[in-house]
């Protein structure tokens, strides 16, 4: 990795997820020198997971498409795939950053042709569905894979698995000596647009995630819906495959909870009515229920509100669920609260449950840490007195798509002045 | 509709043990779908949190819901705001009795012969308990309480979980009632640390 040239007037963006790519690309194309470092083995985050937006209910695949061009063609972007930052030291104007890389096992010369998969017979659940089917140990990450390369599992690459994949590749593409590299770079400024985990739903255990196979959540149902996702879009039961009459929205499991995530994750109400469009359209006689303590749809959001108010099977009610019970022999769950605007108790069945889980930021992992300022729940605020490091997205609040570019472009700038005073 | 009222909030607050810890409340009701009793409870726990915000004084220090509390801890484990639930609802029942309002006669009767024993012997006897806690209504009611549970208390004495004699008072019983009196001091002065 010795052709990598940087110096303290570059800029390294960590993180290669909407966030990213928009802070990158911003900087890049105001003639500044970026380099992008991304942990999954593609670009494109949590959004290349997303099957629509709210409130236009249009596909993400275009926004990044587009962005992915301008990617291609600005020579001042360089991007690792595979990538991760060890350490950072150093301080604004002059930092002296580590990257790893792990092995991808494919070069260059991949062309997707698709024999290694089809020789290779180990399974593994697929962490691009939340593991709810699964892909072969040689494989692509997903169909609209950016960099469009193929990854081996670590788990066969010394193995006979692995030689046989890669005595299947024409093109010489699967490179089994491949191992962990490791490079320092010079770069003047950070932006940290590393991005979030969905809430850990297991964690709510009065929900049962984990034990009971029809309560899933938010973003398992948005690869349900997903047309690449492990049921092609169609919405299906996990537990007998399918199709559902009920279904549930729990709000805020685990957000706005002291014993959990304390804040509102922000997203989540919209992301759920969105999601009871997906259901709705598909399933035209199917009833929906939204469980909610506040319906937190902000500005012209609103709009989107009213409308999906405006669907008599789509019925929103006041209530924190505090219980999930399972039928074993159905896979029907019950659903316990208290119906806070009429005083009921509820009593409820569905045969799906979607717990809408929060946002949790990924802080900086390194050690030590660099001199950043964080909020008390571990996102990353801006104090002029610590420059040189933004964040950008969802690691500075939990927020949607558009207010995520809207960051990266200000940490873009952020970034340019650290550079600029110089 | 009446103008609101906020000054039976404010006497909550000031003056029953955790009582401004409701403050906190952003009722999602987890506590009232939560409590093993809410369908024995008139309101549920988050009912009654509104009722005082909403001036109901005679609806709240009059309800059962605020006897009926068993201390399971499933609503204050679950609580998203960490509100001390367990120890609001015996704030108001405490609060209640020193009010006049006895909500619940028989689980006052009964908490008040507990207590009696515990000062007098340091201990509990169930058979003395149960006899003063039946007799406290007059000879019938007592006779009639007896005889309903006559079958578990048989049972329990033939499995050895009722002595025939009864208990005697623990060592230290001086010792505990000195503590147990300058607790009871402490809760005179308004202290809720007890």
């Amino acid at each position: 990795m010795s052709d990598i040239q940087t110096t303290n007037q570059s800029i390294l963006v960590v993180g290669g997820g909407m966030s990213g790519i928009t802070a990158a690309l911003e900087a890049a194309e105001a003639g500044y020198d970026v380099v992008l470092v991304e942990k999954n083995p593609y670009l494109g985050g949590r959004v290349a997971q997303l099957h629509q937006y709210f409130p236009k209910l249009c596909p993400p695949n275009c926004g990044l498409e587009i962005n992915f061009k301008r990617m291609r063609i600005n020579p001042k972007i360089r991007f690792f795939t595979m990538a991760e930052v060890e350490k950072i030291s150093g301080e604004e104007g002059d930092y002296d950053v580590g990257i790893k890389i792990s092995p991808r096992y494919v070069n260059e010369k991949c062309t997707c042709c698709g024999k290694c998969t089809e020789v290779c017979e180990v399974e593994l659940g697929n962490p691009f569905n939340f593991g709810m089917d699964k892909i072969k140990a040689a494989y692509l990450p997903h169909e609209f894979a950016f960099p469009m390369r193929y990854v081996m599992d670590p788990s066969i690459a010394g193995t006979e698995e692995g030689k046989k994949c890669h005595d299947a590749c024409e093109y010489g593409a699967i490179d089994l000596d491949m191992s962990e590299t490791h490079f320092d770079l010079k770069v003047g400024a950070i932006v940290w647009a590393a991005g979030w985990e969905p809430y850990d739903a297991s964690k709510v255990e009065y929900y049962g995630f984990g034990e009971y196979k029809n309560v899933i959540t938010n973003v398992m149902l948005e690869r349900l819906a997903s047309f690449n996702g492990p049921t092609e879009g169609k919405i299906l039961r996990p537990s007998d495959g399918k199709t559902v009459k009920t279904v549930a929205f729990i709000q805020c499991a685990g957000s706005r909870d002291e014993n959990h995530l304390p804040y509102c994750s922000g997203i989540c109400c919209l992301a759920s009515m969105k999601q009871a469009t997906y259901i709705r359209e598909q399933y035209p006689d199917c009833d929906v229920s939204i469980f909610f303590i506040d319906i937190r749809a902000l500005d012209r959001l609103e709009d989107f509100y009213t409308k999906v108010q405006e669907d008599e099977k789509i019925t929103f009610i006041k209530s924190k669920i505090a219980n999930i019970t399972e039928d074993e022999e159905t896979g029907a769950l019950m659903l316990e609260g208290e119906n806070t605007n009429t005083g009921e108790q509820i009593r409820m069945n569905f045969d799906l449950v979607v717990l809408a889980t929060g946002m949790v930021p990924n802080k900086i992992n390194t050690a030590p840490s660099p001199n950043v300022s964080c909020d008390e729940y571990g996102f990353l605020t801006y104090d002029p007195e610590k420059a040189g490091i933004y964040g950008a997205g969802c690691v500075r609040r939990p927020t949607d798509v558009a207010s995520s570019v809207q960051d990266a472009t200000a940490a873009a700038l952020k970034a340019i002045q650290s550079i600029a005073r110089r | 509709m009446g103008s609101y009222d906020p000054s039976f909030a404010k006497e909550v607050f000031e003056n029953v043990d955790f009582g401004d810890e409701i403050k906190m409340c952003m009722q999602c009701g987890v506590c009232a779908a939560s409590c093993p009793l809410s369908l024995q409870m008139d309101h549920s726990p988050r009912q009654i949190f509104t009722l005082i915000r909403a001036g109901k004084r005679e609806e709240v220090l009059g309800s059962q819901a605020i006897m009926l509390c068993t201390s399971c801890y499933t609503c204050e484990v679950r609580c998203p705001r960490k509100i001390p639930v367990i120890d609001v609802m015996h704030g108001l029942a405490n609060y209640a009795l020193k009010h006049d309002f006895v909500p619940r006669k028989d689980t006052a009767n009964f908490g008040g012969k507990f207590w009696d024993q515990i000062y007098r012997i340091g201990r509990i006897d169930e058979k003395d308990l149960s006899r003063r806690y039946f007799f406290a209504e007059g000879i019938i009611e007592g006779i009639k309480g007896l005889l309903g549970f006559s079958d578990i208390g048989l049972r329990l004495f033939l499995h050895k979980r009722i002595k025939p004699l009864p208990e005697r008072k623990i060592k230290g019983i001086i010792s505990l009632r000195k503590m147990l009196d300058k607790a009871e001091k402490m809760r005179g002065r308004g202290g809720a640390s007890v």
